[in-house]
C-alpha cells in the first residue's frame, strides 16, 4: 500500500510533481554527463591508443608524439636497435610533415604522414588498396583531403615539399597515384591528411628530414610487459623519449585535470540540486499533510510507516527523474561530444563522454541515495509532530 | 462490568505567551464497557483536551489514564501507538479521511497497519461500509462524498480493528441537522451493539441519547 499511496500522493499535485520531476531529471542528466566526462575521455584515449596494437611510442626527447614538429634522426639504426629487444615485435616509424597537394586545379596544405607500409598504426583502410612495401608512387587520402581535392582512387595528385629558402621554390615535387582511402585515427575532425611511403615523405620534407621520423610506434609481445619494456628501452636509449600507453594516458590525464575538476564540481551541484528539489517538495508535502499525518498517527499508524511513506515519495520522484535524466543525459552527451571533439587539435575519434555501466550505476546509486536522504528531515518531522495540536490546527 | 477507561486527577497545562495555562485541573472519570458517555461544556472548558488525553494522543502534565488496565503514562511511543491501533477508535469533527484513498481503502488502513491480510481486510472494510450504509460508495474518494458520508466512513474506519473504546470529538460539528441525525442514529446502533462510546459534543441531542453526561467547566468536571 505504501508505494501506491505515495504515488497517488505525488499525483495529487500533478503540475508541481511534474516540475520537480523535470528538475530532478535535469540534475540527473547533468550528473550522468559529468560522470561520463570525468573518466570518459581518458578511457576513450586509452582505447584509441590501443586500437592498432602498438603499446609504446618513441618520440624526440622531452616531447610526446606529435606534440611538436621535432623529429628524431638515425631512425633506421634506432629502429633496428629497438627490434633487437626480445619483447619488441614490430617498429613503425612515422614522419609527420606539411605538404602542398594539388589535383584538378585545386591546391591545399595537407598534413602528410610518411609510413612504412609493412607496419603502421595510424590509419585503417576504408576502400581501395593499402600501400605495399617498396611502393614509391602511391598515396593514401583521408576523407577530408579526398573531398577537398576532388580526387578519388586511381587519380594522380601532385605533392610539393617545403619551400627552399634560398631558391624560394618548392624543394621537390612528386606525382603520386591515389591507392586507397583511409581513416586516420589521430586526426582532428576535417583535417586533410594523406599517407605516403616514409621515404617519399622524407624526400619531400627536405634534406634535413633524411632518415628522420616524428615517432616510432612499437608493438611488444603483450600488454603485461609494456611497462617493463618501456623502462628497459628508456634506459637503453636515453636520447629519445619512450612512453607506454599507460604513460601517455597518465600525461593526458594530467592535462585534463580541469575536466575532472569541472565534472566533480558540476556533478556535486547536480546532487545538491536534487537534494533541494526533493527536499523542498517533501517539506511542502509534509506541511500540507500535517493533519493527515496526525490522523494516521492517531489511528495507530507507526512512526516507521510515516517515515517510509515520505521517503518512498522522495525515492519515487528520484527514480522517475533519474530514468528521464538518463535519456536526457545520453542525448546531451552526444550533442556536447560533437561540439567538444570538433575542437582543433583533438583526435576526432576520441569521445569526451563514454557510457560505461559501472560509473553509470555508481551515479544512479548516488542519485537514489541522495533522493532518499533528501527526504529524511521531512520524514522525521512528519513522524515526530505532536498529534493533538496538528489535528487541532489542520484538516486534510 | 469491565472498566474500559479510567482517568485519575488529570491535569494539562500549556505554555502561552510566557505563562502557563491550565486546560484541565484534576479530572477523574471511569467508563465501563458498553457505556455511552457524552462530555459537554462550553468552548474552552477542556473537553477536547480531555479526549486527546483519554485517547493517548497527548500526555497529561499530571495524573494517569488506563485503558483496559494499561497505564498510558510511561509507555514508549511504539507501544502507545499500538494500543491506539488495537484498542481505540477515533472519530474527528473534520473526518480526517485520506483524500488519495477510496472509502474502502480508508477503512482498510488500520487493518493494514495491524497486518490483516489484504483479502480479509477488504471483506471487513466492505462489511463495515455496509454497516454504516455506504457499501455502494466503497470505491469513491472522500472528495466525491458528502459530509455525512465522510463521517460514516470515518466511523467505519474507527471500528475496523474492533476497538474496546470509540472516542468521538464533535462528530456532528460539521454536519447539517439531517445528516447529524443519521450519525446519531449510527451511534445509537453502535451503543446497542455493545460499543463503548465517549463523545465530546455541543450537540444536546447527543446528551439526550447518552447513558451518562459529563459536564465540564474551566477544565473541571462541573457536576
Amino acid at each position: 500500500m505504501t508505494w501506491s499511496w505515495a504515488l497517488r500522493d505525488l499525483l495529487r499535485h500533478p503540475v508541481r510533481s511534474a516540475l520537480s520531476l523535470l528538475g530532478v531529471a535535469v540534475a540527473a542528466a547533468l550528473l550522468l554527463d559529468m560522470v561520463m566526462l570525468s573518466g570518459g575521455i581518458e578511457r576513450s584515449f586509452g582505447q584509441l591508443l590501443r586500437s592498432r596494437g602498438y603499446q609504446l611510442r618513441v618520440s624526440p626527447l622531452g616531447t610526446l608524439p606529435f606534440d611538436t614538429e621535432a623529429t628524431m634522426g638515425g631512425v633506421t639504426a634506432l629502429s633496428a636497435a629497438l627490434r633487437r629487444d626480445a619483447a619488441v615485435m614490430e617498429v613503425a616509424p612515422i614522419l609527420g610533415t606539411t605538404l602542398q597537394g594539388e589535383h584538378g586545379g585545386v591546391a591545399l596544405a595537407l598534413v602528410a604522414y610518411g609510413v612504412e607500409p609493412a607496419a603502421q598504426g595510424i590509419y585503417t583502410l576504408e576502400r581501395g588498396n593499402d600501400l605495399t612495401p617498396g611502393d614509391r608512387t602511391g598515396v593514401l587520402l583521408g576523407e577530408p583531403a579526398l573531398l577537398r581535392l576532388g580526387a578519388d582512387v586511381g587519380d594522380t595528385i601532385v605533392l610539393r615539399g617545403r619551400l627552399d629558402p634560398q631558391l624560394a621554390d618548392a624543394s621537390s615535387e612528386v606525382a603520386l597515384v591515389v591507392r586507397g582511402i583511409v581513416r586516420f585515427l589521430y586526426d582532428a575532425r576535417d583535417q586533410p591528411s594523406i599517407a605516403t611511403p616514409l621515404a617519399v615523405a622524407q624526400r619531400l620534407a627536405g634534406a634535413e628530414a633524411t632518415d628522420r621520423a616524428s615517432v616510432l610506434m612499437v608493438r611488444v609481445t603483450d600488454d603485461a610487459t609494456m611497462g617493463a619494456t618501456a623502462a628497459r628501452l628508456r634506459a637503453a636509449h636515453p636520447e629519445v623519449a619512450v612512453n607506454s600507453i599507460d604513460d601517455l594516458v597518465a600525461q593526458f590525464r594530467l592535462r585534463l585535470t580541469y575536466f575532472r575538476q569541472l565534472s566533480l564540481i558540476l556533478g556535486s551541484i547536480a546532487l545538491v540540486v536534487t537534494v533541494l528539489l526533493v527536499g523542498t517538495l517533501l517539506a511542502i508535502t509534509v506541511n500540507e499533510r500535517s493533519g493527515e499525518i496526525a490522523t494516521l498517527r492517531a489511528i495507530g499508524v507507526a512512526r516507521e510507516r510515516i517515515v517510509s511513506q515520505v521517503l518512498v515519495q522522495g525515492l519515487l520522484l528520484t527514480v522517475a527523474g533519474g530514468a528521464l535524466g538518463l535519456l536526457l543525459g545520453l542525448g546531451t552527451a552526444r550533442w556536447l561530444d560533437a561540439i567538444l571533439t570538433s575542437f582543433p587539435g583533438l583526435p576526432a575519434a576520441i569521445s569526451f563522454f563514454v557510457a560505461e555501466p559501472k560509473p553509470i550505476a555508481t551515479a544512479a546509486a548516488t542519485l537514489l541515495l541522495t533522493g532518499l536522504l533528501a527526504g529524511v528531515p521531512s520524514a522525521w518531522r512528519a513522524a515526530s509532530a505532536p498529534i493533538a495540536s496538528a489535528l487541532r490546527s489542520d484538516a486534510p | 462490568m469491565t472498566t474500559v477507561l479510567e482517568a485519575r486527577d488529570l491535569e494539562r497545562r500549556h505554555p502561552l505567551d510566557g505563562r502557563e495555562v491550565s486546560a484541565l485541573r484534576g479530572v477523574s472519570l471511569t467508563v465501563k464497557a458498553g457505556e455511552y458517555v457524552a462530555i459537554v461544556g462550553p468552548s474552552g472548558s477542556g473537553k477536547s483536551t480531555l479526549l486527546t488525553l483519554l485517547g493517548g494522543l497527548d500526555l497529561p502534565t499530571a495524573g494517569s489514564v488506563q485503558i483496559l488496565g494499561t497505564a498510558l503514562e510511561g509507555l514508549p511511543d511504539r507501544a502507545l501507538t499500538r494500543l491506539r491501533l488495537e484498542r481505540i477508535g477515533f472519530v474527528f469533527q473534520r473526518f480526517h479521511l485520506l483524500p488519495v484513498l477510496t472509502a474502502r481503502e480508508n477503512v482498510e488502513l488500520p487493518m493494514a497497519e495491524m497486518g490483516v491480510p489484504p483479502a480479509a481486510r477488504r471483506a471487513r472494510a466492505l462489511e463495515l461500509l455496509e454497516y454504516v450504509g455506504l457499501a455502494e460508495r466503497a470505491g469513491h474518494r472522500p472528495t466525491q462524498l458528502s459530509g455525512g458520508e465522510m463521517q460514516r466512513v470515518a466511523i467505519a474506519r474507527a471500528l475496523a480493528n474492533r476497538p474496546a473504546l470509540l472516542l468521538a470529538d464533535e462528530p456532528t460539528g460539521e454536519l447539517d441537522v439531517a445528516t447529524s441525525r443519521e450519525i446519531l442514529a449510527l451511534f445509537r446502533r453502535l451503543h446497542a451493539d455493545g460499543t463503548t462510546l465517549v463523545v465530546v459534543t455541543h450537540d444536546e441531542r447527543v446528551t439526550a441519547e447518552a447513558s451518562r453526561v459529563i459536564r465540564m467547566l474551566d477544565g473541571r468536571i462541573a457536576d
